[in-house]
């Protein structure tokens, strides 16, 4: 017993001695295989696939790390063991918990080799204030901070990285760099956790512009309750959907997006990959996820969309350009399995779009391909947009049934193709530079009767009566 | 562990060697030499507009980027000058650069190895991002209620004081070993005690970049010494 303990004390006062086994140079047979393609050869961040990249792959020989749990420049073996393993969510780095445990050690050692001057200095270990829980007190004091330290600056009064300063932010490296969007946790680089949270506001985000919070708030405590403020600002994960309903309703439907009507419904959450198939690609897509709440009562079919955008965008037409959405339909509701291409269609089958355009408005168009774009004439869609504090909502609005061969006719109870296509313009994207889904389903849901109010119960009578019948009888029989 | 306690042993008992070396020289040098640097430019000033699109009540709406500041005479402003060498300046004095009105006054700054004080004036939030190799790099927020905040910068070099939530911010601060001080309006800084003897003076231009000569130091008269930086 005294033996271990002893040895643990070695241990500890060895605090050079890594507590695994590291091997640099096995660490960078694996970085060649895995690594070099976008860190480059000399790990200055410099690979081939750079280019395409945003944020760009990390510069090891600055030894500068955005993610540590340390008080000073030097990251634990364990911060750079844990990118390694869990990657940065938002970015190009994946995960590389395929590799065994022993690769991801070696690798972190030969990393530092990139930059040992950074790591003379040994890692210290930041103390965070004592763990305030979460409480409706709490986040009201977040809040206060938040607004008192001016977190809005660059990441919106809202949270959705849309504050004044974001245009002009710039990394370490001089490239420009977006502030987090606070209500899409899960794309957070350093983790989604509370501890994880309160750290990056407590060390900030080295080599960008992101400082460190810990001396500038007026308790130390209120590192936890800014942790509590932003865990409240958006849920834990995009909960995407697979199927979108088309809920059927009675009243009017409203074209203000902002109506009371719509919080009624809950969004289905679309998530948006970049268009990375015809050129020019989007690699660095800057929409990623689309509410959709769908209603239709007897005439008309209604499309209520809500999607972060941090800002409003009509383009000049050289580097920006008008932001837009559009939702794709076949022109036709298809009666097998055939659709046209999801890529907005090709020469020979071409699809139905319901779009808004920044400046236009809503419109019915045909298209062939991502840029044969046609408005259909004779189109009568309406609708409305909204943009406030990093998010447009819109309404687009169209009657049920069509004519023409180019308009589909929309029917209760079948399942009907739909996909989902988004420009943020101020972000140079237009044309094929989109973010976009394949082909989901919506289903309008089919229009409820009075009835089900009184079948059940009737059904659920009759179940009763019968049964008092039959136990009238045994007991009957019982006696006799 | 023992390594470094030996290195710094024997780096204290070098210091304590050369201090008492150096001490009674320290004293035959009071009341040493003034040296004025005169630092001309040949070239047109380069300033900068910007709109700004916040804080316009802190920061107007309008701000000015001084790259190039030059006076009367074609005297250039906000020039370093030091003699880095020089031993024994006036004791350190506290160095303070506020932000103000989105700027960091004063621009350019020297400070003897130490502490800088800065200053948030403005009233709402700025952050202190600091571009250096040899001190290490901080970036830490400096919202309104935080007035002062103390960083120690031990090591001579020049530092680049940036602030991301107003990008145009730019200030610097040079840790001179010796003695220094920032060229005015006219170009002319003063370096006062300068020990008697031979003394490297340098000059630093943030765009315009750096600059040495030897000059001899007399005690208690003023040598002249000037520089002239070209446009690029």
């Amino acid at each position: 017993m005294a033996g271990i303990r002893i040895v643990a004390a070695l241990l500890l006062l060895a605090g050079a001695a890594p507590a695994f086994a590291q091997d640099a140079n096995a660490g960078k047979a694996v970085y060649e295989r895995k690594c070099l393609l976008c860190h480059g050869e000399k790990g200055d961040g410099k690979g081939a696939s750079a280019e395409l990249l945003v944020p760009k792959p990390r510069d090891f020989t600055k030894g500068l790390y955005k993610i540590r749990s340390t008080a000073n420049k030097t990251p634990s073996d364990q911060d750079l063991f844990r990118i390694i393993t869990d990657g940065m969510p938002g970015t190009s780095m994946p995960s590389w918990a395929v590799l065994p445990d022993k690769d991801r050690h070696n690798l972190v050692a030969y990393l530092k080799t990139f930059a040992p001057e950074a790591f003379k200095e040994a890692p210290k270990k930041l103390e965070l204030p004592k763990e305030v829980a979460s409480s409706e007190a709490s986040i009201k004091r977040g809040k206060e901070m938040f607004e008192a330290i001016e977190c809005h600056k660059c990441h919106g009064t809202e949270g959705r990285g849309d504050g004044p300063s974001r245009p002009e932010l710039k990394d370490e490296w001089g490239q420009p760099i977006a502030p987090a969007n606070l209500t899409k946790r899960w794309n957070f680089r350093g983790g989604r956790s509370r501890t994880e949270i309160a750290t990056r506001l407590a060390n900030g985000v080295l080599g960008t512009p992101m400082p460190a919070f810990l001396e500038a708030v007026e308790k130390p405590e209120d590192i936890w309750h800014l942790t509590n403020y932003i865990v409240s600002l958006g849920p834990d994960s995009p909960q995407p959907a697979t199927l979108v309903t088309v809920a059927a309703v009675r009243e009017a439907i409203p074209d203000d997006p902002g109506a009371a009507f719509w919080n009624k419904l809950a969004p289905n959450n679309i998530l948006l990959e970049g268009q990375v198939i015809v050129d020019p690609r989007n690699f660095n897509p800057s929409i990623d996820l689309v509410g959709v709440r769908a209603v239709y009562n007897d005439k008309e079919i209604a499309f209520h969309l809500t999607w972060d955008d941090p800002a409003e965008n009509k383009g000049d037409g050289k580097a920006t350009f008008p932001d837009a959405i559009s939702l794709q339909f076949a022109p036709q509701q298809p009666t097998g399995t055939e659709r046209p291409y999801f890529l907005m269609g090709d020469a020979t089958d071409g699809v139905y779009l319901l779009r808004w355009e920044q400046g236009k408005g809503v419109m019915e168009v045909s298209a062939h391909g991502p840029t044969k774009l046609a408005p259909i004439q004779g189109g009568e869609a309406a609708g409305k947009a909204v943009f406030k504090n990093g998010q447009y909502t819109l309404v687009m609005k169209r009657a049920l049934a069509a004519t023409g061969i180019e308009r589909p006719s929309f029917r209760p109870g079948v399942f009907t193709p739909v996909a989902f296509q988004a420009w943020d313009g101020g972000a140079g994207e237009t044309g094929p530079r989109m973010s976009l889904t394949s082909w989901y389903y919506l289903r309008l849901e089919e229009p409820q009767s009075n009835r089900r109010f009184f079948i059940p119960p009737a059904v659920a009578l009759l179940t009763f009566a019968v049964l008092g019948l039959i136990v009238r009888a045994a007991r009957s029989r019982a006696i006799q | 562990m023992r390594k470094t306690f030996v290195a710094l042993t024997a780096m204290a008992l070098v210091g304590s060697a050369a201090m008492f070396v150096i001490g009674p020289r320290l004293a035959g040098a009071q009341g040493g030499g003034t040296v004025e640097v005169e630092v001309k430019y040949n070239g047109a000033p380069v300033v900068e507009k910007l709109k700004v699109n916040k804080d316009t009540e802190k920061c107007g709406t309008e701000t000015t980027i001084e790259k190039v500041v030059v006076g009367s005479n074609k005297g250039l402003a906000n020039v370093v000058a030091s003699a880095p060498n020089a031993k024994g300046g006036p004791a350190a004095k506290k160095v303070v650069v506020d932000q103000h009105g989105c700027k960091f006054v004063p621009h350019v700054t020297v400070m003897a190895p130490g502490e800088l004080e800065l200053k948030n004036s403005d009233d709402i939030l700025h952050n202190i991002h600091t571009y250096s190799t040899a001190n290490p790099a901080i970036n830490k927020a400096q919202p309104k209620f935080k007035k002062t905040m103390t960083e120690k910068f031990e090591k001579p070099e020049v530092i680049k004081l940036t602030c991301d939530v107003h990008s145009w911010m730019l200030g610097w601060v040079a840790v001179v070993p010796g003695i220094g001080a920032v060229t005015d309006t006219n170009g002319v800084a003063k370096l006062e005690n300068v020990p008697a003897g031979k003394q490297k003076i340098e000059v630093w231009h943030e765009t315009l970049g750096k600059q040495d000569k030897e000059v001899d130091v007399k005690a208690g008269q003023t040598t002249k010494v000037s520089f002239e930086m070209k446009g690029k």
